[in-house]
């Protein structure tokens, strides 16, 4: 996999994980990013699945000048696999991600799909003092879930000295969560933008990262609230399964649950 | 999959495949050996209430690889015997895990009774990491399911489900099927037995039938390098777990006990390398690329 280094030093970016089709909370997320002074702007992939209309969301990241790392989504789009490689093993679960991946890849153009190919897998860079990797699900697999009660701190040390970095940044599972260790290094999983995070809210998360002289890094959660309800009746206007829009209108997740860990899952309504 | 030499040919016996280890994302504890209260038909080790071939292990010890583990960046933790509730420290060693990992009990249900719930659910709470307590019940018809686990188990497994999900600490009903492949439409009924029962979050777990133990005999065969190099190594649960058990640490938590499955090694780390899949249970586990693992 290619890795990508940013050759200067950062001292705030905004990066965001899984659009799943959603242009409009990607349009309101670049808004809010827009008025925040960063010096760049990352997503850590999936760009499709999920939504409606995948090829919308690919002009507004190259318009914004997003840098972007390939998801398992992107690879799979891009390469034509047979699912999205989630690894799902409950039947419904299978159900609902091969309606998903089927609709995305019928209607990703080809242009958007070499685009994605030609993603790097993750991408180093500066921030302030830190040493940062980025990827998608862990810096170890593509399909990894990190999720903040199943990623103990020996793990996350490991992963760090693996990566030679003092910050992992990460996306992949939906569900945002940031973890200090006691000797000072981070991860941070970001979130993602095109679905809601399962807490019964339609808004969804972006994250800000900053890294001023002499300061522990801030790590700034950012809610974006956008139009969930044009989304949601595009959705159905594009017959993808009505369990998806019940999502985005409600905020709780209905589809691919095995995955969650029990406490996670309990916070949910399903 | 026939994997054997064609009929009529002589061949060499070739050197067993072997798997390289990755990386070490779960450690099992075969905490209570084969030490249970139940005797089912299929069971991987032959577990039983009377004697045990395997002895449990002593806590000091499984407290030693749990640290080790840890230190090793593991990620999760699985208990499993036998029966782990039959262990006498098991609420003292699981909060011991759960200071270091996510934490996962492999259970047949019949022990966790009101008092050792709310214990559960109190350790749960209280802990950094996710408690995960899976309840072992094979089929959702009750008489087909006491056929091979027993009388009376199906209901015991259910009334701890219940009270487990009715407490907040969701389990995973955890099934072994009675074939190699998984079942979809024994997926969907189990999930339906759950519902029925007044479990709002079903959680369903399946594992095909692995030929060892009782189980014996049914099916398999072996991997050969070239069956090896047209999957993912990845695909292997061996590339990233341990079991420890009496007697040592063993390839996997499917194999553990077994002497031909036991790695050499002073300490956890020296066991983090090459091993040998020849066992005709690793045809299974090639086949279905399935993981003991929750998900």
């Amino acid at each position: 996999m290619t890795v990508l280094s940013e050759p200067r030093a950062f001292r705030r970016i905004a990066v965001f994980g899984g659009v799943y089709s959603n242009a409009h909370a990607l349009a309101a997320t670049l808004a809010d990013v827009r008025r925040r002074d960063v010096d760049a702007v990352f997503c850590l992939g999936d760009l499709g699945g999920f939504g409606p209309h995948p090829d919308r969301v690919f002009p507004l990241l190259r318009d914004a000048g997003v840098r972007a790392i390939q998801g398992n989504y992107d690879l799979a789009v891009a390469e034509g696999h047979a699912d999205c490689g989630c690894g799902y093993t409950d039947p419904r679960d299978n159900h609902f991600a091969r309606l998903s991946y089927a609709y995305t890849l019928a209607h990703t153009a080809t242009e958007n799909r070499r685009w994605m190919a030609a993603l790097p897998g993750h991408r180093r860079l500066r921030l302030g003092g830190l040493e940062a990797l980025l990827c998608h699900g862990s810096p170890r697999a593509i399909s990894e879930f990190l999720w903040e009660s199943t990623t103990p701190d020996g793990l996350i040390s490991r992963l760090l000295d693996d990566a030679r970095a003092q910050l992992i940044l990460c996306t992949h599972s939906g569900i945002k969560w940031h973890r200090r260790l006691p000797d000072g290094r981070h991860l941070v999983n970001v979130g993602v933008i095109g679905r809601p995070e399962n807490d019964g809210t339609s808004g969804v998360w972006y994250t800000l990262l900053t890294a001023e002289p002499g300061r522990d890094l801030d790590v700034d959660f950012v809610p974006v609230a956008y139009d969930h309800e044009t989304v949601a009746k595009e959705m159905d206007a594009e017959g993808l399964p009505p369990e998806f829009s019940e999502t985005v209108r409600t905020g709780w997740w209905t589809t691919c649950l095995e995955v969650l860990p029990g406490r996670e899952r309990a916070r949910g309504r399903f | 999959m026939d994997a054997s030499a064609p009929a009529g040919r002589l061949t060499l016996a070739a050197p067993a495949a072997t798997v390289a280890f990755r990386h070490l994302a779960a450690l099992w504890v075969q905490i209570t050996g084969t030490l249970c209260n139940l005797q089912c038909l299929h069971c991987i080790n032959a577990s039983g209430p009377r004697e045990p071939w395997l002895p449990p292990l002593d806590a000091a010890t499984a407290r030693r690889h749990i640290t080790e583990a840890a230190a090793l960046g593991v990620k999760e933790i699985y208990f499993t015997g036998g029966e782990p509730f039959m262990h006498p420290e098991i609420m003292e060693l699981l909060a011991f895990a759960l200071e270091r990992a996510p934490t996962t009990v492999l259970t047949n249900g019949t022990l966790i009774t009101g008092a050792t719930a709310d214990a559960l659910v109190a350790l749960a709470g209280a802990a950094r990491y996710s408690l995960e307590i899976r309840v072992s019940l094979d089929d959702p018809d009750r008489r087909r399911n006491d056929a091979i686990r027993g009388r009376g188990a199906f209901e015991r497994a259910l009334r701890a489900i219940v009270r487990l999900d009715a407490r907040g600490l969701l389990p995973i009903l955890t099934a072994t099927e009675t074939e190699a492949a998984v079942d979809d439409d024994r997926y969907a009924r189990l999930r339906a037995l759950l519902l029925e029962a007044g479990v709002r979050k079903p959680r369903v777990k399946m594992l095909p039938l692995f030929p060892v133990g009782r189980a014996a005999g049914r099916g398999g065969g072996t991997v050969t390098t070239e069956m090896l190099a047209a999957v993912d190594p990845a695909r292997l649960q061996c590339s990233e777990t341990r079991a420890v058990a009496a007697g040592g640490v063993y390839v996997c938590p499917i194999l553990s006990g077994l002497p031909e499955a036991r790695m050499e090694g002073a300490t956890l780390a020296d066991t983090l390398v090459p091993n040998r899949v020849d066992h005709p249970a690793c045809l299974v586990c090639w086949q279905t690329g399935s993981s003991c693992r929750n998900a």
